[in-house]
């Protein structure tokens, strides 16, 4: 037990010390998760409000394969995109292997299911009196569709929570895309992997109050916004 | 001659094999108060949402001021507003929920005013209200907010579904009064459809019963469902609940039902001796309302289980001392139901 309560002081000194490389990796982390959450919203809620809003032939089915891109798991997604921006790779012209947006977009691939279909159950979850009632206010079809999502806000808002807390605690993208450079692409979760692998708990052990410290305010605001949805 | 404000067509609607609204004519004029009882389930609210032009019909024409009309002309939309039974209010203020039918129409130059005025229409103080949110609102306010997003619209007709069937009296009162200013102002058209009889009594000028489907011709009356029993002097009889009965001349069926004109009962304070009447119902006073445009009260009596509507003048409430809560006998003859 000594270790882990030697691990825990020194976490907190190396926190309350702002240990640059215990800071660095929090930053990436930072960077990546910011990007990739920025890119899979503007990407997904269009395209998740598209899924719920209308109906055409297919939907189900498109719902379907969305649903199942939910369980992707992160070192499939960090595979394939590897094998596309590596050198060898089609797009290996662009360097994004081993950079911050490399991750950053193969993270974009994880997290957008979850935007995308988290979305279009909050449009499909709007009150079945909302149309009605904004028809017989005057709404055209434009308006419509604005209000409808406006009216989902809360909602939307979960997805995006909702794909922030995996894009943030994820770690097979971070280690294969980003390849674990110390000061530069190293994240608190491919951080915490290989200090504990090295036996050195106390950066772990500190990067995971961090992390824990992030989701906890993820979870608090999670249950903020459902009680708004009510 | 004008347009009336409208003229339906053969209009039809379906849902599955279940339902078919059936309406091959119905005109309705400018100004109008027109209000739609019936059972649930008998087409009035498809009715309401083809009238709002919220839906469209399988069959048929609507006529909106002599103009073909349906749900894709959005200026027929902004002239017909649309209350439902449980209103929906936006996820927002109570100021914007009230203003976001002006916002649409891009009327904001004096929306302030006009959401202020609203809202003091509806019984709701705007200095107190207009920044609530939505889910700081009982279910009467809410009501009353989602009418006054209605009514700062000026709307040339107003469809109310079941407006007062989830709020109290008091708010019940106030959307009574908030329509009625609207109509003396604006000449707003109403349709009204209301399982609140005495309510409905107090706003529209004519009523139709929709049943199954299909407008038929209101009969003004009390309804007196089977099962009866048929006595040894051939009469049918319908016990009550308390050892009353009401007798009724032989019907078609045993299960069929009786309509009551309020008309022909009578109130009286005591038993009635040498009473020709077989009905003679011992009841309490419910409710009391003035009838519109005429000089008669509706008193609704409750006998056991069953609520009575009489119709009585003015003079004789008075005269009776007629209030809610007194004890009273309702009279009335077997041959007074009408067997349908």
């Amino acid at each position: 037990m000594d270790y882990i309560w030697q691990g825990l002081q020194q976490a907190a000194i190396l926190l309350f010390t702002l240990d640059a490389e215990t800071y660095s990796a929090i930053i990436t982390t930072i960077k990546v998760t910011f990007l990739s959450i920025t890119g899979s919203v503007i990407i997904g809620v269009p395209l998740g409000f598209l899924l719920g809003y209308f109906h055409f032939p297919g939907k189900r089915q498109l719902r379907m394969v969305v649903d199942t891109l939910l369980a992707l798991p992160t070192v499939v997604v960090g595979l394939l995109v590897y094998a596309f921006i590596s050198q060898r790779g089609p797009l290996g012209w662009t360097n994004l292997l081993y950079t911050v947006p490399g991750i950053a977009i193969a993270e974009v691939f994880l997290i957008l299911p979850i935007v995308i279909s988290l979305t279009a159950t909050a449009i499909e979850g709007l009150d079945r009196r909302l149309r009605p009632t904004l028809r017989s206010l005057g709404a055209g079809r434009v308006q419509l569709a604005l209000t409808s999502l406006h009216e989902a806000r809360f909602a939307v808002l979960i997805a995006g929570i909702t794909a922030y807390g995996r894009a943030i605690s994820e770690v097979g993208i971070a280690m294969i895309i980003g390849g674990n450079i110390k000061w530069h692409t190293r994240t608190m979760t491919t951080a915490i992997t290989l200090e504990t692998g090295k036996g050195q708990f106390s950066m772990g052990i500190a990067l995971g109050v961090v992390l824990l410290l992030l989701v906890f305010l993820l979870n608090g605001a999670l249950v903020l916004l459902r009680r708004r949805t009510r | 001659m004008s347009e009336p404000l409208y003229r339906v067509e053969g209009l039809r609607y379906s849902y599955g094999k279940h339902f078919d609204l059936d309406v091959p004519k119905l005109v309705i004029q400018h100004g109008e108060s027109l209000g739609i009882v019936g059972p649930n389930g008998g087409g009035k609210s498809t009715l309401l949402n083809l009238l709002a032009f919220i839906d469209a019909p399988d069959a048929g024409t609507i006529f909106f001021e002599g103009v073909p009309t349906g749900p894709e002309s959005l200026e027929a939309r902004r002239s017909v507003t649309m209350l439902l039974q449980i209103s929906y209010l936006l996820k927002r203020t109570v100021f914007e929920n009230v203003v976001y039918g002006l916002r649409l129409r891009g009327e904001m130059r004096d929306a302030s005013e006009r959401v202020r005025e609203a809202l003091t229409w509806v019984g709701l103080a705007p200095d107190k209200f207009a920044r609530r949110m939505w889910h700081q609102l009982s279910g009467g306010e809410a009501q009353r907010v989602a009418l006054a997003s209605r009514l700062v619209l000026r709307p040339k007709v107003m469809v109310l579904d079941e407006p007062t069937a989830s709020v109290d009296r008091q708010s019940s009162y106030l959307i009574k009064e908030a329509i009625e200013r609207s109509r003396r102002i604006f000449n707003t058209s109403l349709i009204v459809v209301s399982h609140d009889y005495l309510w409905l009594n107090t706003v529209v000028d004519s009523l139709v019963r929709m049943e199954e489907g299909r407008l038929v011709e209101y009969v003004a009356g009390n309804v007196i469902h089977g099962p009866w029993e048929e006595t040894r002097e051939r009469l049918f009889e319908k016990r009550l609940s308390d050892g009353q009965a009401i007798l009724s001349a032989r019907g078609t069926s045993l299960e069929s039902s009786a309509i009551l004109d309020p008309s022909t009962i009578t109130i009286a304070l005591e038993p009635p001796q040498n009473e020709s009447a077989l009905n003679v119902l011992k009841g309490r006073i419910l409710n009391m309302s003035d009838e519109m445009s005429t000089e008669n009260i509706l008193v609704e009596v409750v006998v056991a289980q069953i609520h009575l509507n009489v119709r009585v003048t003015r003079n004789s409430a008075v005269k009776l001392q007629l209030v809610p809560g007194k004890e009273v006998w309702a009279v009335f003859k077997a041959t007074s139901l009408q067997w349908v």
